[in-house]
């Protein structure tokens, strides 16, 4: 079970990005981007960055609220 | 500026000549011991980070730092600090280690300009850039080794991209062909945000092009000419070229091709991405560790899909590591910050000596001035506060007398223990500011701190004791701890 570290979102919105070999093209890690909030992380990061219970409650991300946009496309209609 | 013009010395030419590109850079800092390599196996994340928040400790001397065993990328190399101390940036200017910072801010301000560009084109095929081309199956996680600058960013940033624009409504104006620093987080194999705002140049771009509904191209410039990232984190005028303004530094001609999307580019770049805007997409993007030292947070930010990358054999990545300070962020930009704030400055006050803006791209900033009449420096710091960087950057601000170096805080904090009296400070509430003050109440507005440390001069009353020790100072003097330092460490460069 692979869910977001940021916002819990599922597995199905979760993309591999990209697995980083060795030189003797062993597997060293693999990057992951959550669909749902845009992060991106690697499974060999500290626990601070990629374990959600690890966290800071601050930098959480709830994809359904309303978050600033910088430059509304709405704005030209 | 330009009256202050002056021949550049025989050894800043021949530097100028010899560095073209950033590897041409890193091989100059190597020979004069400011460029080391780190051989260790480095996990991407926390390691590099590690390494580079260590050699940036030393703001005056700290190396530029070359990785090339970063687990998982064999064969990239990454390097961090280009620009992490002034002694760096001495040398690229032909100056010897020792330089002092007041003496770099000089010589830049004598450098100033863009009226005299000095650049060549050369053709598509022949420039190193384009030593490989990609045209499809873009992935910049395996073509670059990215890594989280800080561990709560939200992402894999680029920190150091020179970016390319033209305006969509004057697309032929060189002038208006924007160079700028834009924070880049890879968001897809083939697609990143870039985050701009409408004060920016390349803002102004992307809302043009969204109106008109017509395509922005741009191009991301790797591994750049060192002058160059000068001069893209440097506020110059709309219609001015940045191209010109990193030449003119330099005294010596960059070399420009053009981009397979049109921009011009510099040749000798270790990789160009040229990307397209996804007219009127915004993704989620941050927290990103900003230079404050605190993370600017989430928001939906335009989205950009690349359409080809060009890169040199074996490119260097260059990136940053930003944070709280001090950092590379603060050496990039700091000279760069202070000196068209003198410039402004000077027009109307000739008696301004020098400006140090180094903190936090200004967010303190120290000047030194000669009183003309009492207060008068007070009115320095209001005229300070109304040039375009100091509308939304400069908060705090010391004044201090002709006889102060702004750039030796020893000398700065005896004006402050000397000079100041508890009501010889101002503040200017609720002014515009920079919305990533981390000691903002409400973003985008804070008050302003203005400490007058000059000294008094009648109508002011003086106290008994008021009379200052007259120091042996000047030229002669510097020379002589030049002399010492020399006797103490022998000849360094």
């Amino acid at each position: 079970m692979n869910s977001c570290p940021r916002c819990q979102a599922a597995e199905d919105k979760i993309r591999v990005e990209h697995k980083g070999l060795n030189a003797k093209g062993e597997l060293v890690w693999t990057i992951f981007h959550c669909e749902e909030c845009s992060f991106t992380w690697r499974d060999s990061e500290p626990a601070i960055s990629i374990d959600y219970n690890k966290r800071e409650d601050f930098f959480r991300v709830y994809p359904e609220k309303p978050y600033p946009v910088i430059m509304p496309p709405a704005q030209y209609k | 500026m330009s009256e202050q013009k002056k021949e550049l010395s025989d050894k800043a030419k021949e530097v100028a000549e010899r560095i073209g590109s950033l590897r041409d850079f890193l091989e100059f800092l190597e020979e004069n011991g400011q460029c080391i390599t780190w051989t260790d196996e480095t996990l991407p994340e926390p390691d590099i980070r590690n390494v580079a928040v260590a050699a940036g400790r030393d703001a005056m001397n700290g190396p530029a730092v070359i990785f090339n065993n970063i687990a998982g990328y064999p064969g990239k190399k990454l390097v961090l600090g280009v620009h992490g101390s002034f002694t760096n940036l001495a040398l690229l200017l032909g100056h010897p280690k020792g330089t002092t910072i007041k003496e770099l801010f000089y010589d830049i301000i004598s450098r100033w300009g863009a009226d005299k560009p000095l650049l060549d084109f050369i053709e598509p095929e022949k420039a190193p850039v384009n030593e490989n081309r990609l045209t499809d199956n873009f992935n910049l996680y395996d073509l670059l080794p990215l890594y989280r600058i800080n561990e709560y960013d939200g992402g894999f940033y680029i920190g150091k991209a020179n970016v390319v624009s033209r305006d969509p409504r004057d697309p032929d104006n060189f002038g208006k062909q924007n160079v700028g620093i834009y924070r880049i987080q890879v968001q897809a194999p083939g697609e990143f945000t870039l985050l701009s705002v409408p004060a920016h140049d390349m803002g102004r771009h992307i809302m043009a092009a969204e109106q008109d509904n017509v395509p922005l191209k741009i191009s991301v410039m790797l591994g750049n000419h060192p002058a160059m990232c000068m001069f893209a984190a440097t506020p110059v005028g709309y219609d001015e070229s940045e191209f010109a303004y990193a030449s003119q530094m330099m005294g010596s001609p960059l070399r420009l091709t053009k981009s397979g999307n049109g921009m011009d580019i510099l040749a000798d770049s270790e990789m160009i991405i040229e990307a397209e805007l996804m007219n009127g997409v915004r993704s989620f993007e941050g927290p990103f560790g900003e230079f404050p030292g605190s993370y600017s947070g989430v928001r939906k930010i335009p989205r950009f899909k690349v359409t080809a990358i060009s890169h040199r054999n074996d490119p260097i990545f260059e990136n940053i590591y930003i944070g709280k300070g001090w950092t590379e962020h603060d050496t990039l930009i700091g000279l760069n910050t202070s000196a068209p704030i003198y410039a402004q400055l000077t027009k109307d006050f000739p008696e301004v000596q020098a400006v140090n803006a180094l903190y936090q791209h200004g967010l303190t900033a120290i000047i030194s001035v000669k009183n003309r009449f009492a207060g008068f420096a007070k009115s320095v710091a209001m005229r300070a506060l109304g040039t375009p960087h100091g509308t939304m950057y400069l908060k705090n601000l010391i004044m201090v007398d002709d006889d102060v170096d702004p750039f030796d805080l020893n000398q700065v904090m005896w004006a402050l223990s000397t000079r100041t009296r508890a009501d010889d400070t101002i503040v200017v509430p609720n002014m515009p500011m920079i919305p990533i003050d981390p000691a903002a109440e409400v973003a985008g507005k804070g008050h302003r701190l203005i400490i007058d440390a000059t000294s008094f001069m009648p109508p002011d009353k003086l106290g008994s004791d008021s009379k200052i020790v007259t120091a042996p100072a000047g030229p002669e003097i510097d020379e002589i701890a030049k002399i010492i330092q020399l006797l103490q460490h022998g000849e360094q460069s």
